[in-house]
């Protein structure tokens, strides 16, 4: 395992990728919570503008144009999936991450969830938090290609067949899901949660650790005894899969 | 004299006047129908003594008209022979009425006796005939009578219906009263049950009148209520204390980190102990949430059919490394491609949970196996275990919120794993069937209601 700081657990400033600043529009009424959403964001490298309002933050959606809006559902002025209603309506397409202290899993939420947006129940860890903008942020492209490859490691999505260089690796349907959801979205920290929600279709957390248990088997396949290891596990946090440098 | 308004009394007071009014009909009826009868009994009286006289010789005629008139002691009988010119040649009658016209039918007019006078001359039914020698004969009948019996009527309607219709206002108002006080009564309990006191009762007596039995239904519903909401005090002082544990440790971490920490590292540990035990604080919350909003659900609307054989193997498959870890066998016995209704990912989840609790308990070199069986009208869902199962004692109080047998407080985990398991099947319409040990057997029943494939 090597030991990452949970801080950098990204991969460092990834906000600042392209050159250019990533602007995120956080819509959210508590004021302290905000701050401290904030002051991650900006840790790492993102352009936060804040809005308190439903109505406001409406506007500003519209005005600023950021890449990635943080939602509160419950927000004065105009509730936070009304926003997101209103905002898709204009064809605006600004990937949403919808935060809610109702953990009720209804319709409008499967809805946001199918329309490539996501949702996260209050209280949630700032590392959770973050790890989702990313993924919205890097959402893989719709690729024709049958291959996945990142490093040594090629997944052949037809003959259902993984190699880590010449050495074959052998693994069970689920054990191939797992890893090719990592390899689409390789130097991505991917949390427990998300894993669980995208690869197991779960929408409950189960009592014992599964994804702790599945991942530790695909590790094992994966990365070899002689092998430089590929996926890392951040403590507290979540998986990284990394070609090796 | 707020009864006055009740709906009883005025029940009361509407049919006491309905029947009045029937009453006052069929004596008005009776009345007129006696009526009839004596008129036309007086006219065939008339008609056949003016008839018998007309057809006696004069000199009998005159002597029969008197012995006639003597006779009559009650007064009712008229007689008159009146000349051409209207002279009064015989009989009582004073003069002879203008509108009675000879030789026609019985009519009714006023007829003055030769000893009273004008002004009260009585109404008479009377025939006129002709005789010889342009004399007329008179003769009449008193029906006065019939005004004395609609007196007697009028009295005997008077004296039935008067004090009936009081008995029945009386009666209104006593109904009325009582069910007023009755619900004063009840009033006055319901206030104390809504001031707190839960173990208060409505009143009722054991006779079955509808009254009693509503208050019968409602002590029941009272009793359920108390029975669940002191369990639901008892689930509070669990939560309370399943809650503060892990916070007093949280608690505990930071405090001594504060103290006691002299570099970034023990600093970090602590703060990683808090978080723990936050976390597990708050994934009991969560766990709680999730069971009241199942609960709550009638998710009816995502019911869809469901195929239970695929999704045995699926939590399977998903278990199936965990189980090895564990070194317990994992596997799926009898399947059978069968469809219920239901949310899938309910039942799904409830099926983990039955899974990831008998992995738990299964000791090393274990067995845990699955089963789909289709019994009598009913698919039954089975999860057994060789481990310790749950002991006849126990098997009641492990539906309880946060109930986690003694012996297995420090295996991790909330608790509420089977409450969840249960209000999921609850929610289905099925039965969560927990059999006693050795070897835990816990299966969900679901009734096999012919579902269309689709």
């Amino acid at each position: 395992m090597v030991a990452i700081k949970p801080g950098h657990a990204g991969g460092g400033n990834v906000g600042s990728r392209d050159n250019r600043m990533t602007k995120v529009l956080l819509i959210e009424d508590d004021g302290e919570t905000a701050e401290e959403i904030t002051a991650e964001l900006a840790d790492r490298g993102f352009e936060v503008a804040w809005s308190s309002d439903g109505l406001d933050g409406l506007a500003q959606a519209r005005d600023l144009r950021p890449d990635a809006m943080i939602v509160d559902r419950l927000l004065p002025g105009m509730d936070g999936l009304t926003v997101i209603e209103s905002l898709r309506k204009e064809q605006v397409r600004t990937p949403v991450l919808v935060l809610s202290a109702l953990g009720a899993v209804d319709d409008r939420v499967r809805g946001l969830r199918m329309g490539g947006d996501d949702y996260l129940t209050k209280p949630f860890a700032v590392v959770e938090l973050v790890a989702r903008i990313e993924a919205l942020l890097r959402r893989p492209p719709e690729t024709r290609e049958t291959k996945l490859r990142v490093g040594q490691l090629e997944l052949d999505l037809i003959e259902r067949t993984a190699k880590r260089g010449e050495r074959k690796i052998d693994l069970l349907p689920r054990e191939f899901r797992l890893l090719e959801y990592m390899m689409r979205r390789s130097d991505q920290l991917l949390t427990r949660a998300m894993l669980l929600e995208e690869v197991w279709n779960y929408k409950f957390v189960p009592a014992t650790n599964l994804v702790d248990v599945h991942m530790g088997r695909v590790r094992h396949k994966v990365d070899g005894p002689d092998d430089a290891p590929m996926i890392h596990n951040v403590r507290g946090a979540g998986f990284i899969l990394r070609a090796v440098s | 004299m707020q009864f006055i308004r009740s709906n009883t009394f005025r029940w009361a007071a509407g049919l006491a006047t309905l029947f009045a009014a029937f009453v006052t009909i069929l004596f008005g009826l009776i009345y007129f129908k006696i009526d009839d009868y004596l008129i036309a009994r007086s006219d065939r009286m008339v008609t056949t003594q003016v008839d018998f006289l007309a057809s006696l010789p004069p000199d009998r005629l005159m002597e029969a008209l008197d012995d006639r008139l003597g006779q009559d002691s009650r007064g009712v009988h008229f007689a008159g022979i009146f000349d051409t010119r209207g002279n009064r040649l015989a009989g009582n009658v004073a003069r002879l009425p203008a509108d009675l016209a000879a030789n026609t039918g019985v009519k009714s007019v006023r007829m003055a006796r030769l000893d009273g006078r004008d002004a009260d001359a009585p109404w008479v039914r009377a025939v006129a005939r002709s005789l010889d020698q342009g004399r007329v004969l008179v003769i009449g009948r008193n029906v006065d009578e019939t005004r004395e019996i609609s007196r007697v009527v009028g009295g005997a309607l008077a004296l039935g219906l008067l004090p009936a219709f009081c008995f029945w206002l009386l009666a209104g108002a006593w109904l009325s009263i009582r069910a007023q006080n009755r619900v004063e009564e009840v009033n006055r309990r319901v206030q104390r049950i809504v001031a707190g006191d839960l173990r208060e009762r409505l009143p009722h007596r054991e006779i079955d009148e509808p009254f009693s039995r509503l208050a019968a239904i409602v002590n029941g519903m009272l009793d359920e209520l108390e029975t669940t909401i002191n369990a639901l005090a008892g689930v509070g002082n669990d939560i309370a204390h399943d809650l503060r544990t892990p916070l007093t440790r949280a608690r505990l971490a930071l405090e001594r980190g504060r103290t006691n920490a002299t570099s970034l590292e023990q600093l970090q540990e602590a703060a990683d102990k808090a978080i723990a035990g936050i976390d597990q604080s708050l994934s009991i919350v969560t766990a709680l949430l999730r069971l009241a909003e199942i609960e709550n659900s009638r998710r009816s609307s995502a019911f869809g059919n469901v195929e239970l054989g695929e999704m045995l193997r699926e939590v399977c498959d998903i278990y199936e490394p965990i189980a090895e870890d564990k070194q317990v066998s994992l596997g799926v016995g009898a399947t059978a491609t069968l469809y219920v209704r239901g949310d899938r990912d309910l039942l799904l989840e409830a099926l983990a949970n039955l899974v990831d609790n008998a992995i738990k308990f299964t000791p090393h070199h274990g067995k845990v196996e699955l089963a789909l069986l289709r019994g009598e009208g009913e698919i039954i869902l089975r999860v057994t275990d060789t481990g310790p199962g749950i002991s006849e004692q126990d098997r009641e109080v492990v539906l309880r919120r946060f109930y986690r047998s003694d012996k297995n407080r420090n295996t991790p985990g909330v608790g509420l794993g089977l409450n969840l398991v249960s209000a999921i099947a609850k929610l289905h319409g099925f039965r969560l069937i927990i059999h006693a040990g050795p070897g835990g057997r816990v299966e969900i029943v679901c009734p096999d209601a012919p579902v269309s494939r689709g």
